[in-house]
């Protein structure tokens, strides 16, 4: 593939099929090319998880991917989960335990919390806090984070 | 932070790869962990990355017989929640928990981590412990004639990595893995991992590497030859901080980082002993 | 339908307004704007600390695909009019505050070239082709260095570095410390932090040349502040200038000043004719968000032999980077390092001076906490020397000096005047667990783990009014704020305000507070703010002061509607006033079945003709706007309590638990209560612990990413107990206090005690934050 070359992938159920430049960055393709702003872009770097969305299952960085990466693929971000009327349980568990202040962080918190609660048992707090160790926040001090995934461990979700 | 502006190939046969990285200013591209935030950063710039993962049969988890074969694309997700990892080699297992985070192991690739070759990363130094051989698509290099220096492999410019073997451990080997870094998920300040076999409860088998503490990952082969005992595993833990030369950096003191290898030595050491059978 | 008790909102655990589009992905952020035309700016910033620049070549950059434009200064220089940061305070300079640097640049990162481009990927590309060569001029990194009178000058018009000196004393301190019997010191630091938003910061400038009106989209915690600043820097009235913060990711006052930025999108937009975005990326935000903390505090606390304060004394070097930064100038941090030093407790001689010290550095501007985090750690270390000294322990010494319930109205050694509230109450909330923790302890000493327990007592003022300015003669009103309220023709409640939220909250605990006082359900009412449109005057949300300003204005307002909602609801049903009454959105005579929705009576009201006569109607005001100033402020006081395990063979520090508790008045949300709560611990552990901003010698700054400015995770903070008392509420409208700052203020301090206490068999003291394991490990094995 050159230089603009054609692209198609699926995000969030929808079949998409867009010119690209290599270098274009996944997490400024679908905020920019694709309109979905629910996902964020923090540091560029891969350490602050704001950017994170699901690829073919996987959670992943969006902003460590170029969007040519991923000619085929499948993606999910934040925007799948649930809408302003119908938050799904995870995002409804993160509103009860109040569990995000500005935002930012948050739509990188629930796609990682979506991996983490389909792949590992999060059997205590501190694997829940290490598993959110890679999703930076600077708002909660993570107490209402953990309590949100643990809810949302107990209700099943992800099982 | 936007990266500069590259020509992109997906080859799907070793063959095209390696003809697209006669390029002069091409560079692989694995799993992106690595190379892409250098590109962000604008630190990196070349003209041509080389996706290789579209090329078939480059992850896989093989079993040879007690040992594994690793392809070089399996990302440390995989290596992380395989049973016969778990199974032949716990310290690999245990390792793969320090490896950044989830979203990074998810994408992250064995192939890519060893040949990007940070001397705090994990792989480089778990391949030097487990006596790993590093299959090419030109030959096959010992984890010991690897590295040359932080950063820098013994890899040709059209060389890729295709597959890591790694040799079985006799039966009764006992590991340990101690990791310190400033957060969950950091690299590391220094890290230390010890395979030992016993007989008679003396130390026959002994490997110690450390990572982080030196230029390259590197196999403490004087505090290897002082373990005899339990009680010499203090003598081998101060021998084995004099033997690296370790940098100071922003995070930690050369002086530091050689203490703390004194420590994780010692806990290395202790771990590995008490599972040693 | 009878309804005979109102519903309480205020003290209740109500849902987030903001939560649903926050959650599901459709906040609108800056970087989310995205406006027809719109072009992109990259800089090319300085990276020499303190040089003349002699040559910009841009003569390639501008030749690169999708370039629109390129700036430097002299491109821009009749294009707006300079602003400082004024002050009347006694020794204090402002210094100019340049968009693009012209003859000089003072600290790496520095904006010297705007690249305007199609978007920013192309801006950066030609960022790149830009050179731009420097003279180095003196070494002027050192705070103590540059305080000298032969340093080289930063601002040669300023004629010395010293920006501003301040002195807060009472009675004689020398004679106090000459007749004590314990007399402990120290050489305190605290190094540099970075606010570190997750979001960083962004701004969008739309001008439309038929109107002549600008619109700059602002992640500002200070709109209205911008706005009217703005209207002097480019020449257009406040009519025509529009200040709007959408979304905002963080803010903790690192996005609570003006930035040069902020004023070059403004310049551009309007030249260019083009809607400008500049969104900083992280390296940005790391070298150029205004950044706190760095301070050197020399420090003697004197004490008779029972442990009763006699004096205290500390001179303080702040080291406020290369610029004083509008509006609260250079001053703002180092002031209150001495004025809140004394804290919570009676010190009858003291003698607290300061200098503000510019450096080669990033300007240092308010970030949570604003001094009181550092003078906190020094107070709380050296009350626990003291105690140590006196084998007393640290709790029985906070006692016997913290200000006790009948000493309120308190005055303070500083001046400041602490008015009644839960001194004592929350120091022994803090230690009902203290008696155990302390078992707990020596069990764990006896098996060699080092444990440690520390303690930190502090109190602020929030909420300031009129009459306590944050420095004399700043170009700023903080005393007052603004609400309107107003119910619409279809009954839809509307309140506007003039502060800005970036996380708090404020749109679900204002509608809490309107809903209360009118009688509507917190659904029914949607909050305007964070924008400059939205009232006459407003300055914004720092200073923990939205609660209680806003809040005040809110009550106020929101009560004078509801008068007018009762008279025309008395009217209609021909009832007296007094039996008329309004809860949960209905409008209804007291004891009867006779009611009606606010959208019918806003339809009475306003819509059906003939409904009202001409004289009621024309004198009912479903709107009302209030402006409210407190004068003075609020005390709000807390006690914090940190048990850390530090390793006994890596250092590695682990914070095992946390407590807080705290008196904030009345509480409108108890979830935002605690959430502000585990926040800022959470920043205040990190300052403690592992935050540090890092010059080299050169003024190159160090930690250029998140990997090296080292930030907590989950997994490095604890859970937290937060506990809430309400004492004697404030005299203001709702009985609040503001509380947003509490957790930086307090766990430095903590952290610093408990891990002191962990070594206590070693004797070493922690009076250098952070103290990370190199910095123990320094300290431990005595290299």
């Amino acid at each position: 593939m050159e230089a603009g070359g054609m692209i198609k992938l699926t995000v969030n159920g929808t079949m998409y099929e867009r010119a690209v430049e290599p270098r274009m960055l996944l997490a400024d393709f679908l905020r920019h090319e694709l309109g979905l702003t629910g996902t964020h872009v923090g540091c560029e770097q891969g350490v602050c998880g704001a950017c994170t969305v699901i690829l073919n299952g996987d959670s992943v960085r969006s902003c460590l991917c170029f969007a040519v990466q991923v000619d085929g693929g499948r993606i999910e971000t934040v925007e799948s989960l649930g809408t302003v009327d119908n938050l799904d349980p995870l995002q409804a568990a993160f509103q009860e335990h109040h569990a995000l202040q500005c935002g930012f962080c948050t739509p990188g918190m629930l796609m990682t919390g979506v991996d983490l609660l389909r792949k590992y048992p999060l059997a205590t707090d501190q694997e829940i806090r290490e598993g959110l160790s890679g999703n930076l926040c600077r708002c909660t001090g993570y107490e209402n984070v953990v309590k949100a995934i643990r809810s949302a461990v107990e209700a099943g979700y992800g099982d | 932070m936007k990266p500069p502006a590259f020509e992109y190939l997906a080859p799907v046969s070793l063959e095209a790869a390696v003809a697209a990285l006669s390029n002069e200013d091409a560079k692989v591209l694995a799993g992106g962990q690595s190379l892409v935030p250098m590109m962000n950063f604008r630190l990196l710039a070349p003209s041509l990355l080389v996706d290789i993962s579209r090329i078939p049969d480059l992850a896989y988890i093989t079993e040879d017989g007690d040992g594994l074969r690793i392809g070089a694309m399996t990302r440390h997700h995989a290596v992380e929640m395989s049973d016969v990892v778990r199974q032949r080699f716990p310290v690999l297992h245990a390792a793969m928990a320090h490896v950044a985070h989830l979203a990074i192991r998810n994408r992250g690739t064995i192939g890519g981590s060893l040949c990007h070759g940070d001397p705090a990363a994990e792989w480089p130094g778990l391949v030097l412990l487990l006596n790993a051989q590093l299959k090419t698509t030109k030959r096959t290099i010992p984890a010991g004639d690897f590295y040359h220096g932080a950063l820098a492999t013994d890899l040709a410019d059209d060389e890729i990595l295709i597959e890591i073997q790694f040799p079985g451990l006799a039966p009764g080997t006992g590991w340990g893995f101690e990791e310190m870094a400033r957060r969950s998920g950091d690299f590391a300040l220094a890290a230390v991992a010890a395979t030992i076999c016993l007989s008679d409860d003396r130390a026959t088998e002994v490997r110690i590497v450390v990572i982080g503490a030196h230029a390259t990952p590197l196999r403490l082969t004087a505090a290897e030859g002082l373990l005899t005992d339990h009680v010499s595993i203090g003598a081998a833990a101060d021998a084995a901080m004099q033997e690296i030369s370790p940098d100071s950096d922003l995070h930690a003191s050369a002086d530091y980082r050689r203490h703390l290898v004194g420590v994780l030595t010692k806990r290395a050491l202790a771990a590995a002993w008490k599972r040693a059978a | 339908m009878e309804i005979d008790a109102r519903p309480k909102m205020i003290g209740a655990r109500v849902q987030r307004l903001e939560d649903p589009r926050l959650l599901a992905g459709q906040g609108r952020f800056i970087d989310d704007l995205n406006l027809p035309r719109m072009l992109h700016i990259a800089f090319v910033r300085s990276d020499h600390a303190h040089a003349r620049i002699l040559e910009i070549d841009s003569a390639d950059a501008a030749a690169k695909p999708g370039v629109a434009a390129i700036f430097t200064a002299p491109d821009i220089a009749g294009l707006w009019n300079p602003i400082r940061a004024t002050s009347r305070m006694a020794d204090y300079h402002a210094t100019e505050l340049p968009v693009l640097a012209h003859d000089k640049v003072r600290y790496v990162g520095e904006a010297v070239v705007a690249v305007v481009a199609e978007n920013r990927y192309l801006a950066e590309d030609a960022a790149e082709q830009i050179m731009v060569s420097y003279e180095p001029l003196g070494d002027a990194i050192d705070a103590i260095a540059n305080a000298k009178a032969d340093a080289p000058l930063l601002h040669d018009d300023a004629g010395t570095n010293v920006l501003a000196a301040r002195t807060f004393h009472r009675g004689d301190v020398d004679a106090a410390l000459a007749e004590a019997s314990v007399r402990v010191s120290g050489n305190f630091r605290m190094h540099r932090k970075t606010p570190t938003a997750m979001e960083n910061r962004g701004y969008v400038a739309d001008y439309d040349p038929g109107r002549r009106a600008l619109t700059l989209h602002s992640t500002t915690q200070i709109p209205g502040i911008v706005r009217d600043a703005l209207v002097e820097m480019l020449d257009i009235p406040g009519n025509r200038l529009r200040v709007v913060a959408p979304d905002v990711g963080g803010g903790f006052g690192g996005k609570g000043a003006l930035y040069p930025e902020e004023v070059l999108v403004c310049i551009i937009a309007r030249q260019l004719g083009r809607p400008v975005k500049w969104l900083s990326d992280r390296l940005e935000d790391l070298m150029t968000t205004n950044q706190a903390f760095d301070e050197h505090v020399a420090a003697e606390l004197a004490c008779d032999g029972e442990g009763h304060i006699l004096g205290l004394r500390a001179e303080v070097i702040g080291d406020v980077g290369a610029y004083s930064v509008y509006p609260w100038t250079a001053a703002i941090e180092p002031v209150q390092v001495v004025s809140f030093l004394p804290g919570p407790y009676r010190v009858p001689n003291y003698l607290g001076r300061v200098r503000a010290v510019a450096t080669s550095k990033t300007p240092t501007g308010a970030y949570r906490g604003v001094g009181r985090p550092i003078s906190t750690f020094v107070m709380e270390r050296l009350m626990d020397m003291a105690a140590a000294k006196l084998s007393l322990d640290p709790l029985e010494m906070r006692r016997r000096n913290m200000v006790q319930a009948d000493e309120f109205p308190y005055k303070t050694a500083s001046g400041i005047v602490w008015d009644r509230a839960g001194f004592m109450e929350c120091l022994d909330k803090v230690a009902s667990s203290y008696e155990s923790l302390r078992r707990d302890q020596t069990a764990a000493r006896a098996q060699g783990r080092w444990v440690g327990i520390g303690l930190a007592s502090y109190a602020e003022l929030t909420g300031l009014g009129s009459r306590i300015a944050v420095a004399p003669g700043m170009p700023v009103n903080t005393g007052t704020e603004t609400a309107t309220v107003r119910i619409d023709s279809t009954g839809a409640v509307s309140a506007y305000f003039g502060i800005a939220s970036q996380g708090q909250g404020l749109e679900t605990t204002l509608a809490q507070v309107v809903a209360e006082e009118l009688g509507v359900r917190v659904e029914d009412v949607d909050v305007i703010q964070g924008d400059s449109a939205a009232v006459a005057h407003g300055t914004g949300t720092y200073a923990s002061r939205s609660t209680v300003l806003a809040g005040g204005a809110a009550i106020n307002a929101a009560r004078a509607v509801r008068e007018h909602v009762i008279k025309a609801a008395a009217h209609i049903f021909e009832a007296d006033e007094g039996d008329v009454d309004a809860a949960d959105g209905q409008v209804f005579v007291k004891g009867t079945d006779r009611g009606m929705s606010f959208r019918e009576l806003a339809r009475a009201v306003y819509s059906e003709m003939g409904r009202l006569p001409k004289d009621i109607r024309e004198n009912i005001e479903l709107e009302a706007t209030r402006m409210y100033d407190p004068y003075f402020g609020t005390t709000t006081p807390a006690s914090h309590l940190a048990v850390v395990e530090v390793d006994p063979e890596t250092y590695q520090v682990t914070v095992q638990n946390y407590v807080v508790a705290e008196d904030c008045g009345r509480v409108i949300n108890p979830l935002i209560v605690d959430g502000q709560v585990h926040g800022g611990v959470a920043q205040g552990i990190g300052a403690a612990l592992m935050e540090e901003v890092v010059h080299d010698g050169a003024g190159q700054i160090q930690t250029a990413s998140l990997m090296d400015y080292v930030v907590p995770t989950a997994a490095e903070i604890p859970a937290m107990q937060v506990h809430h008392l309400e004492t004697v509420l404030p005299d203001n409208p709702g009985g609040f206090r503001g509380m947003g700052e509490g957790g930086t203020i307090g766990a430095p301090a903590a952290i610093a005690n408990a891990i002191t206490d962990a070594l206590a068999p070693m004797g070493i003291d922690i009076n250098e934050l952070p103290i990370t394991p190199e910095r123990l490990f320094r300290l431990i094995d005595g290299k």
